[in-house]
């Protein structure tokens, strides 16, 4: 089943490679914007060869790392405070309805103003845009708890504690999981896009001056440097997941009732 | 009632400890200068070709010979380098003049230091040009009437040009359609027929042109011979503070631009360092000047120009912007 799929997988990309090849070639658009699959290759390939594009990737990734890692961090302290403690969900609900919809992109004007181009200007709006997505899934996640378990293990006489532990984190770790893997995406997405508007050092920094440059291969190959990224981090974001979720029966699908 | 008052003072909490929060930050801005006689600035700059003095200037020692020791962060475009400079990000910036006037008139706290970039004056011979696509019955400005026309800013520097061009040949420059479009895109809109016609600048202006794309006005000379385009500035604030390190990058700035006007070759050089501009494409580039004082009288023309296109929202004071 997986070759298969594989297989389904490479023939789709080779397939979408080819028509890329194709379509500037008969003159469908214009090889001067839209330039063949092997051109942008080879633009790839001068790319790698250049120290500068790997100092940007790892610009790009530390930007990433670290903004997924507050936001979790972040989402997952805040979520389980907020359903834990009495009151508090209903006291912040409107407040998270208000903030979340804010596009993180129009934060860029404060960015600026209060780090310049610099790391902690993408930083902010990263985590601003990957913390809701944590949170929420953390709030829905302990809604989730079943309320006899919950019972059960207060009559045991486990305090609150011992209650998050065993009973609430359980139960809240599958939505986590999805919370993470959208965040990755979404933090992926913000630091390129920080990069691009603000100038950030990084990938998205280096899109900018090469559109600027009037450099359309090279504009391409790093756009599709930026497309493997996304790829790798959702096959990877799925693998935590698979490893983090074992135990649970959405992975264990053989004893699913 | 009660969950929308909680929600309330919830809410209020967060925007107070946000507050808190970031009036901590603008605290910690570091202004970073030593003892040891070489200063470190921050210099803002947008990554195209008028820069190149400034690398070239670092290249060749001048600023290290002044005591300045250059930080240069390249932002992309204008938007983030005036309130970068004013918040203290960088302590230099690199921004057109409208946009600085602009800034001023709005009470941003400005000032013009240096010299930027100039047009070279030459009608035909400009690193900015109106261009129409090869074949276009588009002959002159005064053609553009009811015409869309591409700009990378709207109510800008390149607008008010434009519409000075237009006037000029004796057209009615509130006929034309503007549409806001960044440079890099122009080339391909041209040719695709969804613009008329694109106000385009060095190196999309070179592209352009290998499309056999045509000139059919150049509205920075239009607007006034040899008009100072760009200008290096800081913030008030900083100027007061800093008389000291002001001089020295003046000083190392006018070295540097005339020493980029001397030596195009070194220019073309240099710009590959920071652009990805393609070999063929600079090849064809035309520069612009480097002129080591500002052209006041050009800048007067400018505004006079941004005020008749109300630009401004109240005149803005050229002696307290310009060096």
């Amino acid at each position: 089943m997986r070759g298969t799929n594989l297989a389904l997988g490479a023939a789709g990309l080779a397939a979408f490679l080819a028509l890329g090849e194709a379509v500037p070639r008969l003159g469908l658009v214009k090889e001067a914007y839209f330039p063949p699959t092997s051109r942008i290759a080879g633009a790839l390939g001068d790319e790698l060869a250049d120290s500068a594009f790997w100092t940007a990737l790892g610009d790009t990734l530390t930007g990433w790392a670290l903004g997924l890692a507050i936001a979790v961090g972040a989402g997952i302290v805040a979520g389980v405070v907020v359903s834990v403690v009495p009151y508090l969900r209903e006291a912040t609900a409107s407040t998270v309805e208000f903030l979340r919809p804010i596009p993180s992109v129009a934060l860029i004007p404060l960015a600026v103003l209060l780090y310049g181009t610099e790391l902690r200007s993408v930083l902010l709006l990263v985590v601003y845009a990957s913390f809701w997505q944590i949170l929420i899934q953390v709030l829905y996640g302990v809604q989730d708890v079943d309320p006899v378990a919950e019972e059960t293990a207060r009559s045991y006489g486990l305090g609150t504690w011992a209650r998050i532990r065993h009973v609430l984190w359980p139960t809240a770790l599958p939505y986590v999981m999805t919370g993470v893997r959208l965040a990755a995406a979404v933090a992926l997405i913000l630091v390129i896009t920080a990069e691009l508007v603000i100038g950030a050092p990084g990938l998205g920094a280096r899109i900018a001056v090469a559109q600027t440059s009037q450099a359309v291969p090279e504009m391409y190959a790093l756009i599709v440097v930026t497309g493997v990224l996304g790829l790798l981090i959702n096959v990877g974001a799925r693998t935590v997941e698979r490893h983090a979720l074992a135990w649970h029966q959405s992975v264990r699908g053989e004893v699913a009732v | 009632m009660r969950r929308l008052f909680a929600g309330l003072a919830a809410g209020t909490f967060l925007l107070a400890t946000a507050a808190c929060g970031s009036s901590d930050d603008s605290g910690t801005s570091t202004g970073s200068s030593s003892s040891t006689g070489t200063t470190t600035v921050e210099l803002g700059l947008i990554p195209i070709v008028d820069v190149a003095p400034v690398y070239l200037g670092v290249k060749q020692g001048f600023y290290e010979k002044h005591g300045l020791k250059l930080s240069i962060t390249t932002a992309q475009g204008g938007a983030a380098i005036v309130p970068g400079v004013v918040s203290g990000q960088f302590q230099f910036g690199f921004s057109n003049m409208t946009s600085l006037m602009v800034a001023q008139s709005n009470s941003v706290p400005v000032q013009a230091v240096s010299n930027g970039i100039a047009s070279t004056g030459v009608q035909g011979k400009d690193f900015g040009a109106i261009t129409v696509k090869k074949g276009s019955a588009l002959r002159s400005a005064k053609d553009l009437e009811g015409k869309k026309v591409a700009i990378n800013t709207l109510k800008n520097i390149n607008e008010t040009a434009v519409r000075e061009s237009v006037r000029k040949a004796g057209g009615d420059p509130d006929r034309v359609k503007f549409v806001e479009l960044a440079f890099d895109q122009m080339p391909a809109a041209l040719d695709g027929g969804q613009i008329d016609a694109a106000m385009v600048v060095e190196p999309a202006l070179a592209t352009v042109k290998s499309q056999g794309g045509v000139e059919i006005a150049s509205p920075l000379v239009d607007v006034a011979p040899d008009l100072t385009v760009a200008m290096y500035f800081t913030s008030t604030q900083y100027a007061q503070k800093n008389p000291e390190v002001v001089r020295k990058f003046q000083e190392a700035t006018a070295e540097s631009l005339a020493y980029a006007d001397a030596h195009p070759d070194e220019v073309r050089e240099v710009v590959t360092t920071y652009t990805k501009i393609p070999a063929s494409v600079l090849a064809r580039v035309t520069l612009p000047k480097w002129p080591a004082e500002a052209n006041r009288s050009s800048i007067e023309a400018l505004e006079k120009l941004g005020e008749q296109d109300e630009l401004f929202t109240s005149p803005p004071d050229l002696e307290k912007l310009l060096p």
